[in-house]
């Protein structure tokens, strides 16, 4: 009915003398501005966002993981598929690590130790992998003296043995724990090793707050270090049993279980894993079977504040979260393995996570910042700094050891220069004898001829 | 004209005493007192007096006596008339005389410009008859004759015939060279010493891993070093002696190379070179470079560079000057102009 038709119709009622029709609508009251909502009907809408752009996606690509193509996928002739000879290294063993044979470039070994695969490895020594194809280093002076002293650490306790791989930007540290690392693996240490803390603060993660433990567990990092963890130390943690006795809501942990079935309670469950994180290092540390090496790069990144925020939206300090105060407790003494090492490398690449002062007057190292008695220094900090020794790696390669790398990657077909005196010579001035430099920008950037 | 002077003039001439003098006795000049006689004049030295410049003469003339006493010496050792070829290829003279004003006050005689060079005409002539008994081998003749001519040459002749010239690179007692190189607005100064062999050191004995290697049964794989396979006797069975390889290092303001310029450019540019030379290692470097850019201060220490490693090797300049590395690039930047918006760039041009 039209508007004018209702109006016509409701001034029509006040009057008498009207159609009894008229009326009956006037009772209903049947003006169209006034008839009841009615629920409006749902129908699904057609409209789609982002419709003409539908990618497919891609899942998450995991960096950690170091995966070559094998050779017979490339067919293409650009590869010259024909003309590939595969980098002949020697292999990298403990029985073949004398000081002899210091400047010698060595293949860590793919099929034995599984390590590298498992763990995963820091950003830069990644690039050059993908470069090289094979997972290989230099073998140097410093190398054989680090293994030496994880060598004499097998017997004591991790508290005597806290060496931190101190140097300038590029000096090789990250190789040097790699080296340590697999070292540790083909002697049959039970190995933990971390190649980016800078994960575990830098807010990457989920974050849980414990309210048992007061600190902040990170599940999802928990529950995958526990796996990679297995994966590499399968053999050995087989006979080790749980000394503890560790009640979980859905099983117990006691003394006839090993300490595989401990992990696996992390993996299952992993609003658990934070605590059999903490829970297997305390059995580590009782375990007198294995000596174990607790491996750590970005070292620094640990005593820095992370990124995460509390619900007040303060930023949460490192060693409020709970698997970095453990690896801090390890790193001070507080907790120690009966027998092992625990080993970290600085590292310069990431800006954000700097060496604090606190570390760096701890490592006896020269301060960038200010550091007169007036600065003010955090207890805690100093505490978990406390007795770490620096292990300085030297800033400058020597000429052997920079033509060793210099061969490497001329035998790896990876770079464009040619294969001369001359040109490595000049190369290595260029970069003045640091390892970095050298190799990615006095090798891989240059276009001089 | 006065007429009144010209009236008084005429006058005087009528009454002026001509050469027909008064009668005088004899006996009454008998006392009287002459003036005494003038005294006598000396006999001037030399003959040049009544030239009225006789300090120019004397000189001019005594170089003409010794131009021709050389002339007589060196026609008589057959050195003069000298053949066609034999002039044509004689070493180029190089004379700094005196100027005007020098020579003036070394003669102590007024000199005009005709006289300047008339007696310079009498000096080059001597230079070369100088030159020929020099050429000719005769030293102790053409010392004598530089004798007679260095009077009349400048005190900073050495002075004027190097300029132009580079200066010669010195080296200090330790044996570093100290040259300056200059690109755009920066400025090197760059020392430049040869690397001393190190002391050899010696390897550290690593006790563990060796004593463990020794333990373990497995084959330690490191075989000793060798000769060339198929020699079991002589020389070239034996394994190589190790050669320490010199390396260069570099410190640009105290800072090495790698640190100071993170450009891989600026660094190619300095260690270019020792590349073109074939130095490298040969050479320690430490510069101090101030203004400009990292291009102009990267190129300000490579010329450098190459002017030390001429100086220290003299026979890599003419590579280095065939690569133009010893070249200052005289490129600058250019100034903007008034009506332009950069040097070059021109406003937008408007039809109307």
């Amino acid at each position: 009915m039209s508007l004018a038709a209702a109006f016509r119709v409701g001034r029509s009622a006040s009057h008498p003398g009207t159609s009894p029709a008229v009326t009956s609508a006037i009772a209903i009251q049947s003006r169209g501005y006034a008839a009841p909502a009615k629920p409006a009907k749902k129908v699904a809408s057609k409209f789609r966002p982002n419709a003409n752009n539908e990618k497919a996606k891609r899942a998450a690509r995991d960096p950690g993981l170091f995966r070559p193509m094998p050779a017979n996928n490339l067919t293409d002739p650009v590869f010259q598929s024909d003309q590939r000879a595969a980098l002949q290294l020697p292999i990298f063993r403990p029985e073949t690590l004398t000081p002899e044979k210091a400047n010698t470039a060595m293949a860590f070994p793919s099929e034995g130790s599984r390590a590298l695969k498992a763990y995963g490895l820091p950003v830069n020594v990644l690039v050059d992998y993908m470069l090289l194809a094979k997972p290989c280093s230099v073998v140097r002076k410093v190398t054989i003296d680090a293994l030496d002293s994880l060598d004499k650490a097998a017997s004591t306790s991790s508290s005597q043995t806290r060496l931190v791989f101190t140097g300038k930007s590029g000096c090789g540290k990250s190789y040097l724990l790699l080296q340590a690392v697999q070292y540790a693996v083909q002697k049959e240490w039970i190995t933990m090793y971390i190649p980016r803390a800078i994960n575990l603060v830098n807010s990457s993660t989920s974050y849980v707050y414990d309210a048992r433990t007061q600190t902040y567990g990170q599940p999802a990092f928990a529950q995958q270090l526990l796996k990679r963890f297995a994966d590499v130390n399968e053999a050995l943690i087989k006979g080790i049993k749980v000394q503890g006795s560790y009640p979980f809501e859905e099983r117990t942990i006691g003394s006839t279980s090993t300490l595989t079935e401990l992990i696996n309670v992390g993996l299952e469950f992993s609003h658990h894993a934070p605590t059999v994180l903490s829970m297997l290092l305390t059995e580590l540390a009782e375990q007198t079977k294995f000596p174990v090496l607790l491996a750590i790069d970005d070292f620094q990144a640990l005593y820095n504040m992370s990124f995460y925020r509390d619900p007040f939206y303060k930023q949460v300090k490192a060693y409020h979260l709970s698997f970095p105060r453990t690896l801090l407790e390890f790193a001070s003494g507080k907790q120690a393995f009966k027998r092992g090492a625990v080993l970290g490398a600085l590292s310069t690449q990431n800006t954000t996570f700097r060496a604090p002062l606190e570390l760096i007057e701890a490592l006896g190292l020269e301060p960038a910042q200010p550091s007169g008695p007036y600065v003010p220094r955090e207890k805690e900090l100093v505490e978990y700094a406390k007795g770490l020794k620096n292990f300085a790696v030297p800033d400058q390669l020597t000429v052997d050891e920079a033509a060793s790398i210099f061969d490497v990657w001329q035998s790896a077909k990876a770079l464009h220069v040619s294969r001369g005196d001359e040109m490595f010579l000049s190369k290595f001035t260029e970069s003045g004898g640091n390892a970095r430099e050298f190799v990615q920008k006095a090798l891989l950037q240059t276009v001089a001829m | 004209m006065n007429v009144a002077r010209h009236v008084a003039w005429r006058s005087a001439l009528r009454s002026r005493a001509y050469a027909t003098a008064a009668y005088v006795p004899p006996a009454s000049l008998e006392g009287l007192q002459r003036a005494r006689a003038p005294p006598p004049k000396p006999k001037p030295e030399s003959p040049t007096f009544y030239t009225g410049r006789a300090n120019y003469y004397d000189q001019l003339l005594a170089l003409e006596t010794a131009t021709k006493h050389t002339r007589t010496a060196l026609q008589e050792l057959q050195l003069l008339p000298l053949p066609k070829f034999a002039r044509e290829n004689l070493p180029p003279l190089r004379p700094v005389w005196k100027n005007k004003v020098d020579l003036a006050e070394l003669m102590d005689a007024n000199l005009t410009t005709s006289r300047y060079r008339r007696f310079l005409s009498q000096l080059n002539q001597l230079n070369e008859y100088r030159r020929l008994a020099e050429i000719a081998g005769h030293v102790q003749l053409a010392e004598r004759i530089q004798h007679v001519l260095d009077v009349f040459e400048r005190d900073n002749k050495e002075a004027i015939l190097a300029r132009g010239k580079r200066k010669p690179v010195k080296f200090d007692e330790f044996g570093r060279s100290y040259t300056i190189g200059r690109r755009k607005e920066s400025t090197a100064r760059v020392w430049v010493i040869a690397a001393q062999p190190s002391p050899e050191d010696e390897p550290v004995a690593s006790s563990s891993v060796s004593s463990e290697a020794a333990a373990s049964s497995a084959p330690v794989s490191s075989t000793p070093a060798m000769g060339i396979s198929g020699f079991t006797q002589g020389p070239l069975s034996l394994a190589p002696a190790p050669v320490k390889v010199p390396t260069t290092n570099i410190l640009v303001n105290n800072i090495p190379l790698a640190e100071y310029f993170p450009h891989v450019s600026d660094r190619e540019r300095i260690v270019r070179p020792f590349r073109v030379a074939g130095l490298i290692g040969a050479f320690n470097v430490f510069a101090l470079v101030r203004g400009g850019g990292s291009t102009g201060q990267s190129g300000a220490v490579c010329l450098g560079i190459a002017k030390a490693l001429a100086a220290h090797v003299p026979d890599s300049e003419p590579l280095l000057r065939k690569a133009k590395l010893l070249k200052r690039d005289p490129r600058m930047v250019e100034r903007k102009k008034t009506g332009r918006a950069k040097a070059r760039k021109a406003y937008t041009w408007v039809k109307r």
